[in-house]
């Protein structure tokens, strides 16, 4: 405060009631460097509550014991002992290879989907503004709805694909798509990628809309055909972009369980399992708090990482 | 290096027609402006010329070939774009080599004729740097080593300069000119700058609305402008228009006007037919001296403006406001009555109804 006395232009109370005056302090307050914290102080408070605060409750019960179905065994800190026993616990190890293979081929299809989808919206064509439309519907509808209908589509007895590809002739008998684990895993990316494209769409044509038109006008001039202009135009000016959407989707991918635990429910056998629904089922059907915890920590750090590394790798931060 | 000649372009979007029956021939090694004030069609004839836009009709020839139905990157042409169209995430060596990359010049090669384009231009010490490190002027320099460095037998600028400040442009506006001289490919060049039109050009083609006005050199679109829009567009300050009747006294000519009588001598245009009817004078502003002559203007002063070199002084002469441009000594009084002697083997005639310069062009 005796600092903010001597800036130019302040000048020495006159009374006792100016000096306690609030709008005077408050007025001095705002010329010192401590205003900035004072500003950001309501916003911090919200972020500890609604953030910080259920993110440390989490980690904390990773270090505890808590089974709601055993309060016989108490609440008390058991250190690493949730790690030690993911350590030996293959479901976990096979969780971790599926939600690998999960996450991976229904990014890159999402991606390659997205990207097709942008581009041909992109054209000024007549129709295409209703198309844009169109083409976010699936987006639009709730993963458990998405997941019930194609439950639906992809029944064994009742459902119109299998009907469809029997008279395409592509199938020669009914099949039972979520119980064979190599088509369970496949048939499941395939309504992942179907109902999440529309966000690479949505973001990438926002991005090409950015582009400027001279570019391509200048890349026809010097020879550049249309995969060059993608390659070297395109995608280079999309990279931001791309970056974001796509560990905006690794994080939705890893952490959300409902898609699977509609369609398939981690099988047939485990062959489904990954990491968010085994957490969801530890902590939902074997009332495991602690072992839940522990595994949701280390998809936490896994994220973490990929974060960080995919942000260093694409260079995004460079230009 | 390569002729063009442009036959019959037409253009129209829907029912908009922005181009219409545009002809336009280019000489071996010329430079060809296109002038004209915004949204008249330069860009949109310039795309054409590049094929990246399609005519509604007629026919582009480059080098005797008639290119209408041939993709942008075989016409061997290279464009400046006004934005530049630097390829953002591209070094400035691989933008500047870039078409050369895309025809498959060997990296040698490449690099060799992207070092010298680099130092043609003296951006050697930039090659390293992405276009967002550069300034405005930079920029430009690379846009030009683009062009340059394929050897193209036809530039295209778009408006280049006018991103620039004032003084850059003027440094810019000569270095392009330097470059045609020592490279000697033909060019053509868009710009709303007359300036830029009158010091560059070997050609000129002032345009408004879609059609070409006058396509001369610059001397003669300066001082026998075909129309009135052509006259007034170029020069600044702009033209004088005087309106008054043309009479036949004695042998001579005389402008009779609101405020008194123009005897004009030395007239190069036939302009027997409009005798007796109006005619509008077009008098450039620096054919006019403060000394007393045979063919003299008589008005109060209304406006003086000293310029450094010069000294504008705004006239009124019976209601009309005359601009003369004097010298820097000359600094009439405001109010004072004026005399302004006119040369007026310079002036030119103008038709009131068409705008037309009467007589046509000598
Ligand atoms: N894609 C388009 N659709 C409809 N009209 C267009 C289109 N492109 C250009 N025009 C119109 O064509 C006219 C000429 O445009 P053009 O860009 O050639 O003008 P310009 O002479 O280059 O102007 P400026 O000096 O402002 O660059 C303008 O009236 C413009 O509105
Ligand atoms: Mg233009």
């Amino acid at each position: 405060m005796s600092r903010s006395l001597n800036m130019p232009g302040s000048r020495p109370p006159r009374t006792i009631w100016e000096a306690i005056s609030p709008f005077r302090l408050i007025g001095e307050l705002s010329e010192t460097r401590y205003w900035m914290y004072l500003l950001l102080l309501p916003s911090a408070l919200l972020i500890t509550a609604v953030v910080l605060y259920p993110t440390v409750y989490g980690m904390q019960m990773s270090f505890r014991e808590m089974r709601l179905n055993r309060p016989d065994l108490g609440n008390d800190w058991v250190l690493f002992k949730h790690y030690v026993r993911m350590i030996n616990d293959p479901i976990f190890w096979v969780s971790l290879r599926n939600t690998a293979v999960w996450v991976t081929s229904s990014i890159v299809l999402e991606f390659l989907i997205g990207l097709i989808a942008a581009l041909a919206l992109n054209r000024d064509l007549p129709g295409t503004k209703l198309l844009a439309v169109l083409i976010l519907l699936p987006y639009f509808l709730p993963n458990v709805v998405a997941g019930h209908m194609w439950a639906l589509m992809l029944d064994p007895r009742m459902g119109v694909i299998n009907d469809l590809l029997l008279k395409v002739g592509l199938l020669t008998e009914y099949k039972a798509w979520f119980a064979d684990p190599t088509t369970a895993m496949a048939a499941a990316i395939i309504v992942e990628a179907w109902h999440s494209f529309p966000f690479f769409t949505l973001l990438i044509m926002a991005g090409l809309k950015g582009i400027p038109t001279d570019l391509y006008k200048a890349a026809n001039i010097d020879g550049a055909g249309a995969f060059a202009q993608l390659r070297l135009i395109t995608l280079p000016m999309l990279k931001t972009i791309i970056a974001a959407a796509v560990i905006l989707r690794v994080i939705g991918l890893v952490n959300s369980p409902d898609l699977l635990l509609i369609l398939t429910s981690g099988g047939p056998g485990r062959s489904t399992q990954v990491l968010s629904l085994y957490a969801f089922q530890m902590a939902y059907k074997d009332f495991n708090f602690g072992y839940a915890g522990a595994l949701s920590v280390v998809m936490f750090v896994f994220l973490m990482l990929f974060a960080w590394a995919y942000v260093r790798l694409s260079k995004v931060n460079q230009e | 290096m390569a002729t063009l000649s442009i036959k019959g372009v037409r253009k129209s979007y829907g029912s908009l027609e922005v181009l219409s029956n545009i002809d336009l021939e280019l000489e071996d090694g010329g430079f060809l402006v296109l002038l004209g004030p915004s949204g008249c069609g330069k860009s949109t004839l310039l795309s054409i010329i590049a094929g990246l836009e399609p005519s509604s009709g007629g026919d582009v020839v480059i080098g005797g070939r008639t290119v209408n139905d041939v993709h942008p990157k075989d016409r061997n042409i290279a464009m400046v774009f006004q934005s530049y169209a630097l390829y953002p995430t591209m070094s400035v060596q691989r933008n500047i080599g870039f078409g050369l990359e895309m025809r498959k010049v060997e990296t040698a090669a490449r690099e060799s004729a992207v070092a010298g384009a680099a130092e043609l231009l003296q951006i050697s010490h930039l090659l390293e740097r992405k276009p967002g490190q550069l300034s405005g002027g930079q920029r430009q320099r690379v846009a030009m080593g683009r062009a340059i460095v394929r050897q193209p037998d036809l530039f295209l600028f778009d408006e280049p300069l006018s991103n620039l400040d004032a003084k850059l442009r003027v440094e810019m506006r000569t270095e392009i000119k330097r470059l045609h001289d020592r490279l000697g490919t033909s060019v053509v060049y868009v710009t709303h700058d007359q300036v830029e039109a009158m010091t560059l050009g070997t050609k000129v083609a002032v345009m408004k609305g879609g059609v070409i006005q006058q396509l001369a050199d610059p001397q003669t679109i300066y001082e026998r402008p075909a129309n009135m829009f052509v006259a007034g567009f170029i020069g600044s300050p702009t033209m004088n228009f005087l309106e008054g009747t043309l009479v036949q006294d004695g042998g001579g000519l005389v402008l009779k006007h609101a405020a008194g009588a123009l005897v004009l001598t030395g007239i190069e245009q036939d302009v027997r037919s409009h005798i007796g009817r109006p005619v509008v004078a077009g008098i450039r502003p620096e054919t006019m001296s403060a000394a007393g002559g045979a063919s003299t203007l008589q008005g109060s002063v209304d406006v003086v403006e000293p310029t450094g070199p010069d000294t504008m002084v705004i006239v009124n002469v019976g209601g009309q406001m005359i601009t003369a441009r004097l010298g820097s000594r000359d600094r009439p009084k405001l109010g004072a009555e004026m005399t302004l002697a006119v040369d007026t083997a310079a002036v030119n005639l103008f038709d009131p109804e068409s705008g037309n310069r009467i007589g046509g062009d000598v």
